[in-house]
């Protein structure tokens, strides 16, 4: 059984097919790319998989779970967590306790352990990312750079089956990209499934086994990095007809 | 009896679609909620009393129907004036803060309420007379329906109806529109949201005043300083109805509250108390259906 | 950084956090106390008995706790009610139906009123929560206005405008004088547990969900929170406060609950009990919970003693204006300047004067700074 499987999404838009028919499943410790120009509808197929917009038409399911049209919060407590391309901190509190309210969840509750507090899982977090000497400060201080990483932190702080990653690597210079790589994959060896959609292609391809490709809301393509590279469809989507 | 109904809360509904109109433009042009809405409503019906009585005694009797055009015209650019420069000098410095504005704005009808009040003295501020346009009925099918009432319906009917043509075939009213539909867009094709919001606030604040006229003169045959209050739930029962920021969602809107109300005070034993509440039971069913309004944001015509 | 410390900071980190949205620095806070109470006593008009002064706190102090639950549900969850009063009507009529028609005693009247007021809150909250911004702001402001209508309708279980009146007080035995006292006391120590309370309510985790709702609601969800459960509970915690004040008032002040409680179009500021926590919060701080406490004291110390005194001054000089404007030209001239300052400082008054005191401070090296923050660390 696919830990994810989508099946004939599909997603319009007044005239517009945003999603057109998609479907791919996702394994147990995979770590799966989405890529594609803009306008592709990644992002729209991201917010259908994780709850925010109601699909047309089609399935998605969890662990053979029919999760489709679920809340967000209840596709989350199933272990289905999710990053924003546009940072999302909560400004007003401190950095800790942005991880934090992601602990009173009722995924939250139920998995930190018996003797871990919750003030411990969310430092471990932190501590994960390299943030923890911002523990104390309001998230509204944070760079770029570190909202990026603090996303990450509130993700995992719920122990996810899968993570869903929009853009993880959107705004970062050269030495945060190289650093959320290597996180991402120390995060990939602990046992974790992930799905990242992004646009870096070097530190994309750098990163994982398989990849999608999307254009028009279709996938036009699926396989190694490296095969992708040389896919003729995908370098005139990227590139336009002529090379 | 139905026919009855139907009738009076048509031109009730009209009466009310009209009272919604500046506030629901102003929300579909500017993305403002601008309770002060209410207190222009006020404003107008106050200034339209004030201008009528010396206008009638100026004009000679062949004319007398001149009397209450120039003191609605009047009425009605001054309160466009007041109305844009309390934006200006407010809301407009606080676009965005949408938490700022309705709390600004709410302050404003209170200032306004107490302005009436300081200069008119306690008795006009609780009760103003204003005199109906007609007297007399009018025979619609089998009703009777008192004339004042009718011409407030034609005349918001009118209202609507150069709006829309202002808004489709005007350079302006085009801009606005541009503005409702796709804010960064309008922007890069030239158009100034500086002056368009000033023009919009002038022109809601010319709508509130036409309304608060026919309002006054047909439907309570007076002005009361609180009567912002009264203005802002019909503006909401009416665009929790048809939506915020269409305006064939307003005479929609408007239309239903009005047939709702009037078939609720007459069929309900003991209703016209409810009166007051009928707002709010229309609104929490409304939303119970569909919590965002039965149309959208854009302003549609046709 | 090891645990312990983090335990230990973080408290007070949060809350320096959270009394961010507009802030004011303890020490500000106190001085700000110690100069309205000093200045007191200079600014009362002519005539002020103690009795009078006795009855404007009492009645700010109930004030004062329906602001701190308005704060609660606006300033930190994001919820915006433009109509507050309706717990406070909910909260009188609620104990008055019981005394009136059950002869129940007021220890249990008050708590079964504040139940009403709950209960009210998540009746009307659920079908609220779907609104958008501006439709869920309409909404809260037209619920007060339109429950009178009900009033009226069933007027004989309810009293038309007189209400139902003859309530009891709550210390019946004193006599006049100390009863003040004894209210005054009792209304103190009302808003001192019911801030504390709110403030643990504010700085518990759940505290922390309502600000995590307010900065950013699509993320939270996404952090497996049910966003509508912690909305319904911070509704009806705020409805809980705000009828607890609500009824306390138709005890110690009113003697009666009538429609005047949810819409006053005799009062002097209408929507009063609507309009009053909003005024106040801005003016104090929203977010903060001390802020909407200092913000109704402003209201009536300026409303009651300041103005009155200023136009004591006017007359002296000659300028007589009569007795009737005087509270609405205090009002208007009041609320117009609140709107100014709305508009030139929306982050709030207090905040703004707090930056500029900290503009002044000597400008320092770069090292410096870094070396604090280290030693810090």
């Amino acid at each position: 059984m696919h830990l994810l499987e989508v099946k004939n999404l599909t997603k319009r838009f007044g005239g517009l097919v945003a999603v057109n028919n998609v479907s791919f499943h996702v394994d147990e410790g995979e770590l799966l790319g989405i890529i594609g120009p803009n306008g592709a509808g990644k992002t729209t197929l991201f917010n259908l998989i994780t709850g925010y917009l109601k699909p047309d038409s089609g399935k998605i399911l969890l662990k053979g779970e029919d999760i489709t049209g679920l809340p967000p919060n209840k596709i989350a407590n199933k272990g289905l967590v999710r990053t924003f391309q546009i940072v999302r901190p909560f400004r007003h509190l401190p950095t800790i306790a942005n991880v934090l309210v992601a602990l009173q969840s009722y995924r939250g509750r139920r998995r930190i352990e018996w003797i871990k507090t919750a003030e411990r899982k969310a430092m471990e977090m932190l501590e994960d990312v390299g943030l923890s000497d911002m523990a104390l400060e309001p998230a509204e201080i944070l760079s770029h750079g570190d909202l990026k990483r603090l996303e990450i932190a509130r993700a995992m702080a719920l122990e996810p089956e899968i993570v869903l990653l929009d853009e993880p690597f959107g705004g970062l210079n050269p030495v945060e990209t190289e650093y959320m790589v290597k996180s991402l994959q120390r995060i990939h060896l602990d046992g974790h499934t992930l799905v990242i959609v992004e646009h870096k292609l070097h530190a994309l391809m750098k990163l994982v086994k398989r990849v999608l490709v999307m254009h028009n809301g279709e996938i036009i393509a699926e396989g190694a990095p490296e095969e992708i590279a040389q896919n003729k469809k995908v370098i005139e989507v990227y590139l336009g007809k002529a090379i | 009896m139905l026919e009855a109904i139907l009738i009076f809360g048509i031109i009730n509904g009209l009466i009310y679609s009209l009272v919604a109109l500046g506030f629901t433009t102003a929300y579909g042009i500017s993305g403002i909620v601008n309770l002060a809405h209410g207190a222009f409503f006020v404003v107008g019906a106050y200034l339209y009393g004030i201008f009528l009585q010396p206008l009638s005694n100026i004009i000679p009797q062949e004319f007398s129907f001149l009397a209450p055009v120039t003191a609605a015209i009047l009425s009605i650019i001054i309160t466009g004036v007041i109305g844009s420069i309390f934006y200006r000098i407010t809301l407009h410095q606080i676009l965005g803060d949408e938490v700022s504005i309705l709390i600004t704005s709410i302050i404003g009808c209170v200032i306004f309420q107490k302005l009436i009040y300081i200069t008119m003295g306690y008795a006009a501020a609780f009760q103003f007379r204003i005199e109906p346009l007609l007297s007399g009925q009018v025979r619609v099918l089998n009703t009777y329906v008192p004339s004042g009432h009718v011409l407030a319906a034609i005349i918001s009917l009118i209202a609507f109806s150069v709006l829309a043509i202002f808004i489709s075939k005007t350079k302006t009213g085009r801009a606005m529109k541009a503005l409702s539909q796709d804010l960064e867009s309008a922007m890069l094709m030239g158009v100034s949201t500086e002056k368009m919001y000033t023009f919009t606030s002038l022109l809601s604040a010319g709508l509130a005043s036409l309304a608060g006229i026919l309002y006054t003169s047909a439907l309570t045959q007076g002005a009361a300083s609180q009567m912002w209050m009264q203005a802002l739930a019909i503006s909401f029962t009416v665009v929790v109805l048809g939506g915020l920021g269409s305006i064939k969602g307003s005479i929609f809107g408007g239309l239903i509250f009005g047939i709702a109300e009037y078939a609720a005070t007459k069929l309900l034993p003991g209703g016209g108390v409810l009166q007051q509440s009928i707002p709010f039971i229309v609104i929490i069913i409304a939303l119970l259906i569909r919590p965002k309004g039965l149309f959208g944001k854009k302003i549609e015509m046709e | 950084m090891p645990l312990d410390t983090i335990t230990k900071y973080f408290r007070k980190a949060y809350t320096e956090c959270t009394t961010r949205i507009y802030d004011i620095p303890p020490r500000m806070l106190a001085f700000l106390i110690l100069v309205m109470f000093t200045i007191l006593p200079y600014l009362i008009p002519y005539g002020r008995s103690l009795r009078e002064i006795l009855s404007i706190l009492i009645s700010a102090n109930l004030m004062a706790i329906l602001a701190v639950s308005w704060d609660l549900l606006v300033g930190r969850t994001g919820l915006i009610s433009l109509g507050h009063a309706l717990f406070y009507g909910v909260g009188a009529y609620g104990t008055a139906i019981l005394y009136k028609y059950f002869g129940w005693p007021i220890w249990i009247t008050i708590p079964l009123g504040m139940l009403a007021g709950v209960g009210i809150a998540l009746i009307i909250g659920f079908p609220c929560l779907r609104l958008k911004g501006p439709y869920l702001a309409l909404l809260t402001m037209a619920l007060p206005l339109s429950v009178t209508g009900f009033l009226y309708y069933f007027g004989d279980v309810f009293g038309r405008e007189r209400g139902i009146a003859d309530l009891p007080r709550v210390f019946p035995g004193l006599r006049l004088y100390d009863r003040y006292v004894a209210d005054y006391y009792l209304s103190l120590v009302l808003l001192t547990i019911c801030s504390i309370i709110i403030y643990k309510v504010a700085t518990s985790k759940t505290g922390m969900v309502f600000v995590s709702i307010l900065d950013d609601e699509l993320a939270i969800k996404a952090c497996g929170i049910n966003v509508t459960k912690y909305k319904l509970m911070s509704l009806a915690i705020s409805g809980l406060f705000g009828s607890l004040a609500g009824a306390f008032y138709a005890h110690m002040v009113s003697g009666s609950a009538n429609p005047r409680f949810f819409m006053d179009p005799t009062a002097i500021l209408p929507m009063e009990n609507s309009l009053v926590p909003i005024i106040a919060t801005i003016l104090g701080g929203i977010g903060t919970i001390y802020g909407p406490i200092v913000g109704v004291y402003l209201y009536r110390l300026l409303q009651d003693f300041a103005f009155p005194k200023i136009f004591e001054c006017l007359k002296a000089v000659g300028i007589t204006v009569d007795v009737y404007f005087q509270p609405h030209i205090a009002l208007v001239a009041f609320i117009s300047i609140i709107v100014l300052l709305i508009v030139r400082w929306p982050r709030g008054i207090v905040r703004a004067i707090v930056e500029k005191l900290e503009d002044l401070e000597e400008p320092r090296e770069v090292e410096e700074i870094l070396k604090e923050k280290a030693e810090k660390g």
